[in-house]
């Protein structure tokens, strides 16, 4: 196999993981004397609160070790938020090498070449290997970098120390994503078990770290191991043992994975079960939901929608919950209590409109850019071509692409506001209830925004419209949020398609930014129905 | 009376040589055409253009009187269409799969999928992933003619279909002309051809190359012989005789070919002793090799 075909089969993760741990750590790290303050009294006061309020995520992140540092809250900030983002992409990059690239058929069509199956699933290991090395330190590298800019440079022997732990941690995962997916038949199976699996080991991490009595099996947690190491920060440690078991652990799973691999069918699971007898079904379905309008795309991604509200309602419940920890740690940091000083209302119901606003905006904008990709996937994969062969106008299939977007939009956002209102009054956060209607209704022409930009790009040039629309979102992402940290000129601000929609839930709607919006949605949509109409379909 | 399918100087140039070009159709009603060409001729980016998934560079396409083009929802209501391949709907099961485009067209006659999915014996209740390549054809099969419509556009139909379900192909074809419908079926299969249209053009390199009935294919036609003498190979006598070709004789065996009737070489061989006589008639797939060897 070649690397630049390997290289073509791992792009998604390979650029989402530099996008995501390059700008990570770099803007958590360089920001730091913005965010703590440019004086030593004022970042050990920042140091302080952020001690106070690490003892409190301590469920969630590792304790932080001098956060009155750049290098200290990098540690604390990026590597150990890392250990779950790695992990992830270590665990569904081994389930899509597996499982996707079988049911696709490439694994037949390789093994078909001559290529034994254990030289496959090496060549995909060493690449995948090969491939994490670098991001890791590519992310090491851009978290000295942001250090050098605060101005406090960070210790390079730690960093590498770090970053080897942080790899390990991908590679073991790895390792267990290709034995689990030895086991499973499909892909969403593999993802789903190793999903669960490491949700398991990150909670006996957990259990472990914020409790007196360490869960059994602690020891074998994946992030327990990496979370032995903390050798960014300064007096931190690395531990050398259980960075070496993290590998050990990701060798095994890939040596066992690669005997159940050897020994099973292709397309099989290691172990079959005997399929039950059914009787054949020659019958068309008679669900009546399959065959009505807008409502049909809903029934067949019912699962992915569930997900998606489920998520957005989680996140919601988590911010509403942690919303007087902040406003505590934000009162008790000279550095950040001058940015609630300046906004109007009650301080609970600002940090709930900033926190779960800016995190509520950045999930419908991912949730578009899914849509867009599966569009843009519809008309690669045949499905639009099938879709244009009934009697229904090319407008019409982007109407109801559009209409359905919207729809799981408004149920993922309203779910998520009764949420946010069924729990509030037991936090004490005053909540306006028209503000926080117009903020969660001021969503959709947000998402739809970058929906409608995305249409038109999945009309024009349905290949480049994923890369080119998430790299449009990434930017103004960070535009929104580093322009204020780092008083970037407004005229930049303003080129965020974040910064149109303004703060709602404790300002007036910003008419300008919505007119702005339902500008873009007008136009994106009606340029992507002629782009759709005059370009060919399937060729 | 309109034609079924109709088009003038049709073209879908993608440069390098590569497209349709000048394409002159037209297919009456009733018709069952076949469109035959190697791979890479242009037949699915002819019946893509008939279906105004894609759009013409020059000329125009009709069905039943309507511009692909222009009216394409319009002809999509006539028309049912099986691609060359079948795009990937994952987890979904046949039976939804049916429900979902037949949702889309307006409305699904319950009774004819149940009988076309007995017919091809597709079971409607296993995913689309599981699948075999047959069985995701028979799937194209029953989205194609589940509406019976006026003008059925096939593209390479009985692809990955065993010969018992090609039988059945062709009997569906046979009666949904009998019907009054027209097909419209690419191929590079010539005996798929044989057996079920009454026309057939040839497309090579993007250009029509021959449009004819399979009567005039049959025409074309020759037989190989083989004469096994018991004495004397009257060879002279055999190369002189009319229509008969390439006559080449090992010992007292006798090869010839012989186009249209066979009366001057029994003429040839008379008073001779013959003491076996084979005539084999070639496929059209041989007639059209030599065709395109011309």
């Amino acid at each position: 196999m070649s690397p630049r075909l390997l290289l073509r089969l791992h792009r998604i993760g390979l650029i989402a993981m530099a996008y995501f741990g390059i700008f990570y750590v770099l803007v958590n790290s360089a920001a730091f004397p913005v965010i703590a303050g440019r004086t030593r009294a004022a970042q050990e006061a920042f140091g302080h609160s952020v001690t106070v309020l690490g003892a409190q995520f301590s469920w969630l992140l590792p304790l932080p070790v001098r956060p009155d540092t750049a290098a200290g809250y990098l540690q604390w900030r990026g590597y150990g938020f890392f250990a779950i983002i790695f992990a992830a992409w270590g665990l569904f990059s081994a389930c899509g090498a597996v499982r996707r690239d079988e049911e696709r058929g490439l694994v037949e069509s390789w093994l078909s070449s001559g290529v034994s199956r254990l030289r496959l699933l090496v060549s995909r290991g060493l690449f995948f290997a090969a491939l994490s090395a670098e991001i890791v330190a590519l992310t090491g590298a851009a978290g000295w970098l942001g250090c050098l800019i605060a101005g406090t440079p960070a210790d390079v022997a730690g960093l590498v120390g770090e970053s080897a732990a942080l790899w390990g941690l991908t590679l073991a995962c790895f390792g267990i994503g290709l034995l689990i997916s030895q086991l499973a038949v499909e892909f969403r199976a593999a993802a789903a078990t190793g999903s669960a699996l490491l949700v398991l080991m990150f909670l006996l991490d957990s259990i472990g770290r914020s409790s007196v009595h360490r869960a059994p099996f602690t020891d074998i947690s994946v992030f327990f191991l990496f979370n032995q190491s903390n050798a960014v920060a300064p007096g931190g440690r690395f531990d050398l043992t259980a960075t070496i078991l993290l590998f050990v652990i990701g060798a095994t799973a890939t040596v066992a994975a690669s005997v159940a691999f050897v020994r099973r069918d292709i397309g099989a699971g290691l172990i079959r079960t005997r399929g039950r007898h059914t009787p054949e079904l020659h019958e068309v379905s008679s669900n009546p939901l399959l065959r009505t309008p807008i409502v049909r795309g809903l029934w067949i991604r019912r699962i992915g929608a569930l997900a998606w509200t489920a998520g957005m309602t989680v996140t919601a419940a988590s911010v509403v919950l942690l919303v007087n920890i902040t406003a505590a740690f934000f009162a008790s940091t000279p550095t950040l209590s001058p940015y609630l000083r300046g906004l109007p209302g009650n301080v609970h119901t600002v940090l709930l409109a900033l926190i779960w606003l800016s995190f509520a905006q950045a999930l419908v904008a991912i949730f578009a850019i899914t849509y867009v990709s599966r569009w843009s996937a519809d008309d690669s994969s045949g499905v639009l071509e099938m879709q244009l062969a009934q009697p229904v106008p090319r407008w019409g299939v982007l109407a109801e692409r559009a209409a359905e977007l919207t729809t799981t939009l408004t149920v993922m956002c309203f779910v998520a506001m009764a949420v946010i209102l069924a729990l509030a009054p037991a936090e004490d956060i005053p909540i306006d209830v028209g503000r926080l209607l117009t903020a969660t209704a001021l969503l959709m022409p947000f998402a739809l925004t970058f929906a409608a930009v995305g249409a038109l790009l999945a009309g024009w040039r349905p290949r480049a419209a994923v890369v080119v629309l998430s790299t449009i979102t990434v930017i103004s992402y960070l535009v929104f949020e580093l322009g204020p940290l780092f008083k970037w000129p407004s005229w930049a601000d303003d080129l965020s398609v974040f910064q149109l929609y303004g703060t709602p839930l404790i300002t007036p709607v910003f008419v300008g930014g919505l007119i702005a919006m339902l500008a873009i949605v007008v136009v994106g949509f009606g340029s992507a129905g002629v782009a759709l109409a005059r370009r060919d379909v399937a060729a | 009376m309109t034609s079924a399918i109709l088009t003038h100087g049709l073209t879908k140039d993608y440069g390098s040589g590569h497209g349709v070009f000048d394409l002159d159709l037209e297919i009456a009603e009733g018709e069952v055409f076949g469109f035959l060409g190697p791979n890479g001729a242009g037949k699915t980016t002819t019946i893509r253009l008939l279906m105004g998934v894609i759009h013409p560079s020059a000329g125009t396409a009709t069905v039943f009187g309507l511009d692909c083009d222009r009216d394409s929802v319009a002809v999509k209501r006539e028309v049912g269409y099986l691609p060359g391949d079948l795009p990937q709907f994952g987890g979904m099961r046949g039976s939804e799969v049916v429900a979902y485009l037949g949702g889309m067209r307006g409305g699904i006659d319950a009774a004819r999928v149940k009988e076309l999915a007995e017919r091809l014996e597709l079971d409607l209740g296993r995913r689309f992933r599981e699948y075999s390549r047959g069985n995701k054809q028979k799937l194209g099969l029953v989205l194609a003619f589940m509406h019976r419509p006026r003008l059925l556009i096939l593209d390479e139909p009985t692809g990955g279909l065993d010969p018992l379900n090609q039988q059945t192909f062709h009997r569906m074809v046979g009666e949904a002309t009998a019907a009054g419908s027209t097909v419209f079926l690419s191929s590079h299969v010539l005996s798929e051809v044989e057996e079920t249209c009454s026309r057939v053009g040839i497309i090579r390199d993007g250009r029509l190359v021959s449009d004819m009935t399979m009567d005039k294919v049959h025409e074309l036609r020759f037989h190989e012989v083989v004469i096994e003498f018991g004495g004397e190979v009257p060879e002279a006598a055999v190369r002189a005789a009319a229509g008969v070709e390439d006559v080449a004789v090992e010992g007292t065996r006798l090869t010839c070919t012989v186009h249209g009737r066979f009366d001057a070489l029994i003429a040839a061989i008379s008073g001779h002793t013959v003491v076996d006589m084979v005539s084999k008639e070639p496929s059209l797939e041989s007639i059209f090799l030599s065709y395109y060897s011309k």
